[in-house]
């Protein structure tokens, strides 16, 4: 630690800090344009001067230099403010000053700081810049005249996003932030630019001219969309969700947030919300009041209650803890059924099957944080990135900031593999089990396995089968470079898996978590800082619908089982609480064929989806915005959900619909969802002794305690078929599910389905870029865009599920990966 | 869209060899800090730094496209179009604008039908101004790639647009 003096205050900051750090522990404000506490310090702007006693003759950059003992810092005399006058004269000799017309205005740096140090005249004079605005994006308007070259977006763009889409491109006063050739720009849309930036340079176009900064309230909350949890500034204005407002000190990101949790917002208030229940009469869907409607529902689910194996229930996990909660409530214990699930069954299963088996909790042994602090990052699949870009985000940073060494093992290649050092590992799609079992073996084998770790004899056993060679015949990968990785991983002080898991992956199930897990127990790697596995749950609240039990327990159905046995006929009444299984549950014709046999079907949700049309009663549900409640993210934290505005229409959240329903059916009603919090706490064993208040803003995680145990696994025989592709499925960059289908900016990006396939096999087929193919299967057959790209190997082809016109679920069947011919 | 820039992607219109360019970057590959050195060597091979070549390098040495860009234009040693066979350097210091180096310049552009920082449509010439050619004693002054000619005059301009047209392109 280093003590120094600023502003007659005696400060005491680690050795690594700058002045601009110690005054800020002191509570002193110094002003800044480039400066930013995620980025490197990079003292372009100047407005940071200060005088240093020990150095005295000149000004110094706060930003920039480092302390040292006894230092003297003053960061304001009449020398420093007329620097920096003179510094803001500088900037606003070429700035526009359009401030009455400009988005920024409000949140502005320059401006606030043209106020605070009274600049009310310009002692220069020049013309102003004539640079062309960069319209042609549909996302990010870049008005370079505004621009004060403080450097963060192409900052933040190369540290943190790892994408590069800017540079200081010419020289002198001709230099300005640009794009590869000057052109529009074209990237991930992630907007982490518009949200370092300190002026209005860079504006959200779909938030353009809708809102002044100071007439909007601000309420902080959590993102809806991916497990992640990333904390969300909302942005409202007359009930309406407008934006998301930066903030840099919310959550572990720091207000980074991805491209749908930034512009993906206004599903909130679209006009396509339902606002009324809908009940159908006459094979129409016609508008109803709630008495009609949850009477109507009542009915039929106490009449399913006298025989609850006819009655099953499916819920998504956007839905919050305390819903959730009362959905089981309600139809396991009011009505009796077991047959309730989420997810198809599958996307759960690693960790309700998988890490229940392997570490005796539903939940990772390990959270978003151990990805910087590990030392060798384990990635099953290059999708990790496009899953959950904000821990793609800490990947990024961990690599290049900690050294963390990246081994990716995927079917196909991504962006993760672009990082310094990143090794991907490709492998036959399908073949991963395999190859983890054959890492296994050589951990084994070469002894390096820790002889103590539970189950090693029967896990010794069961790899007895499995010899290397033939594993690097069947997955593809070399058995040096198999050898390699094992021995790298068990090598590694820390190492840390990643699996991300989702409707999308079917093969990311609970042999696939087990597999993984096996690694970490036979190396130890659990249980401590920045080692361990992290299953990286889907939705918002996937974490909370595994603690919760929102799977059949007993004899039940799962979610799969459940759409067999309606399409049986032993399924007589399903209610679907904001999922979507006609577009994101395998074999669509299978799932659209089971909803229409069974008898009384009920969907609440937000829009009119794909499974809503199919529906008898539609209940109209409330978005995140509209409600309050508690979220668990990936890693077990549970975080608080605030509402920002009224429910749309006569919407209501599921919790009043479902307790509506519970009460009438005989169960216990409850005033709020804190009763419902309280409960949880009471009497789920992870949730113990949790209160709201101790939840904060900052959340809460739950501590893990893993009992792990070894569990053999055996890989699934995945023989490729001749003439065939591989068709794998997942998820977009730009997308979460289906209901990112509802906002704004995912539909401006990437609106319509595609498959990705490789140069070498779209040659053979004489397929280009853009064109209209046909994939088709046993199952059925679909049309999508052709996307060539330099991801996929040979024979492989990726779809991601998202889309509810062309979707791929047409054609798969729930296997990981599924056969197809593809075609113009 | 993808998540990515790609090397195909980025290639557009321009058809070029890239075998030299391939070779350029094996010769640097592991060498720290190499992309400098690798774009000098490409501008060498081709005369200016295309389109396509660009893409290659941030394929290969794994960096951005838009910050070699940057660091392309900042540079004035880089040209992002072809240049021409014969680079005419006519110096517009000081000492060479009193002694009448617009006359020059004005002389060169009526001449081949291109103005400064241009190159002509045969690729034979390209014409740029200059600050100082450090030779100011034999002002005005032109330079035909390593050639130096001072006093110039207007005929004299005549005299080296025909020896150099003479001359072979390659």
């Amino acid at each position: 630690m280093v003590n120094l003096t600023v502003d007659n205050k005696q400060v005491t900051v680690p050795k690594d800090a700058t002045i601009y750090d110690a005054a800020k522990s002191a509570g002193i404000k110094i002003p800044i344009l480039c400066h930013d506490k995620k980025l490197h310090p990079f003292g372009g702007c100047r407005m940071c001067l200060v005088e240093v006693e020990q150095m005295k003759g000149r000004l110094i950059p706060a930003c920039t230099t480092p302390v040292t003992e006894g230092m003297i810092v003053r960061t304001s005399n009449d020398e420093i403010i007329k620097a920096r006058k003179l510094v803001l004269e500088l900037l606003l000799l070429k700035h526009p000053i359009d401030c009455p017309v400009c988005d920024a205005a409000g949140d502005c740096d320059l401006q606030n700081l043209t106020y605070e140090y009274k600049v009310n005249c310009n002692q220069f004079v020049d013309e102003k810049f004539n640079h062309e605005i960069d319209y042609v994006n549909p996302i990010i308007e870049r008005d370079m005249n505004r621009c004060i070259l403080c450097g963060k977006c192409a900052r933040i763009c190369d540290e943190i996003v790892s994408y590069g889409a800017y540079s200081v491109i010419n020289r002198g006063l001709e230099a300005k932030i640009g794009t590869e050739f000057d052109g529009p720009l074209n990237c991930e849309f992630c907007g982490s630019c518009v949200s370092v930036c300190p002026v209005g340079a860079l504006i959200s176009r779909p938030f353009k001219f809708q809102a002044r900064w100071w007439a909007l309230s601000k309420v902080k909350t959590v993102c809806s969309y991916c497990g992640t949890g990333c904390q969300l500034t909302l942005g409202c204005k007359d009930n309406k969700v407008l934006t998301t407002v930066y903030d840099e000190d919310q959550g572990f990101h720091n207000g980074q947030l991805c491209h749908r949790g930034r512009f993906a917002y206004q599903f909130v208030n679209s006009d396509k919300r339902l606002t009324t229940p809908l009940i159908r009469k006459n094979g129409k869907l016609v508008e109803s009041s709630w008495d009609e409607a949850l009477a109507l529902v009542t009915e039929r689910l106490a009449a399913a209650k006298a025989a609850p194996a006819s009655l099953a229930a499916l819920s998504t996990a956007h839905l919050t803890n305390e819903e959730l909660f009362l959905f089981e409530k309600l139809f396991r214990g009011t009505l009796g059924s077991d047959n309730i699930d989420h997810s198809a069954g599958f996307a759960h299963a690693a960790l309700t099957e998988g890490l229940k088996a392997s570490f005796g909790t539903v939940a990772s042994p390990s959270e978003i944080l151990d990805v910087q602090k590990t030392n060798l990052l384990l990635v099953i699949k290059t999708d990790a990135y496009e899953t959950h870009p904000v821990i793609g985000f800490e990947i990024n940073l961990g690599v290049k900031r900690k050294g963390v060494d990246l081994r990716i093992v995927s079917d196909k290649r991504g962006k993760l593999g672009k990082l310094p050092g990143a090794q991907t590992t490709v492998h036959t799609p399908g073949s991963e089990i395999l190859l983890l079992n054959a890492l296994a073996k050589v951990i084994v084998d070469a002894g390096l396995a820790d002889a103590a770790a539970p189950g090693l004899a029967e896990l010794k056993a069961a790899l007895a089968e499995v010899s290397v060679e033939k594993a690097a015949a069947a997955t593809g990968v070399s058995a040096d470079e198999i050898t390699k990785l094992a021995k790298d991983y068990a090598a590694a002080e820390k190492a840390l898996i990643l699996l991300p898991i989702g409707l999308g992956y079917p093969g990311h199930n609970a042999a696939l978590a087990q597999a993984c897990a096996n690694l970490a127990i036979l190396t130890g790697k659990y249980g401590k800082e920045g080692s361990g596995l992290l299953v990286m749950g889907e939705k918002n609240n996937s974490q909370g619908a595994a603690d919760l039990g929102i799977h059949p327990k007993g004899s039940g159905l799962n979610g799969s089982a459940i759409i067999d046995a309606c399409v049986s006929g032993q399924v007589k009444t399903l209610f679907v609480a904001g999922e979507n299984p006609v577009v994101s549950y395998p074999n669509r014709a299978k799932v659209e064929k089971a909803l229409d046999a069974v008898e009384f079907l009920v969907v609440a949700d937000l829009f009119l989806t794909e499974t809503a049309q199919l529906a008898d009663v539609v209940l109209p549900a409330v978005s995140f915005a509209e409600k309050s409640g508690t979220f668990t993210s990936v890693g077990r934290k549970v975080q608080q959900v605030k509402q920002a505005v009224k429910p749309v229409g006569l919407a209501k959240s599921d919790f009043d619909i479902l307790n509506t329903l519970n009460a009438s059916l005989g169960g216990q009603t409850y005033a709020n969802q804190n009763e419902l919090f309280a409960e949880i706490a009471a009497s789920v064993p992870a949730y113990a002794g949790l209160s709201q208040t101790a939840l904060g803003d900052e959340g809460k995680l739950l501590p893990v305690a893993p009992s792990a145990k070894l569990v053999p696994v055996a890989a699934p025989a995945s023989a490729p078929v001749a003439g065939k592709l591989a068709l794998v499925t997942g998820s977009a960059l730009y997308h979460s599910g289906t209901m990112s289908r509802f906002g704004e900016g995912p539909m401006l990006v990437c609106p319509n389905a595609y498959a990705e396939l490789s140069a070498a096999d779209a040659k053979v087929l004489k397929i280009e870029d853009g064109d209209a193919i046909t994939v088709k299967s046993e199952t059925g057959s679909v049309s999508v865009t052709a996307k060539v790209g330099y991801r996929m190997p040979q024979g492989v082809v990726f779809a991601p599920y998202h889309f509810g016109e062309g979707s791929i679920n047409a054609v798969t069947d729930g296997k990981p990966v599924t056969w197809v011919t593809v075609g113009k | 869209m993808s998540n990515a820039p790609a090397a195909e992607e980025l290639q557009t219109e321009e058809e070029i060899d890239l075998t030299e360019a391939n070779e350029v970057i094996d010769k640097y590959l592991t060498l720290p800090g190499n992309l400098m050195p690798v774009l000098q060597g490409i501008q060498e091979a081709y005369g200016y730094v295309p389109k396509p070549a660009i893409a290659l390098v941030a394929e290969r040495l794994n960096a951005y496209p838009a910050q070699i860009y940057g660091v392309l234009t900042f540079y004035a040693q880089f040209h992002l179009k072809p240049r021409g066979r014969f680079i005419i350097r006519v110096c517009v210091g000081t000492a060479c604008h009193v002694q009448g180096a617009e006359r020059i310049t004005e002389t060169f552009f009526d001449r081949l039908k291109i103005g400064h920082a241009e190159t002509t449509a045969d690729l034979r010439y390209t014409f740029e101004k200059v600050a100082c050619l450090g030779a100011c004693g034999m002002a005005p002054l032109a330079m035909v790639n390593d050639d130096t000619f001072g006093k110039m005059t207007v005929q004299k301009v005549d005299e080296i647009i025909n020896t150099y047209n003479a001359r072979p392109m390659k």
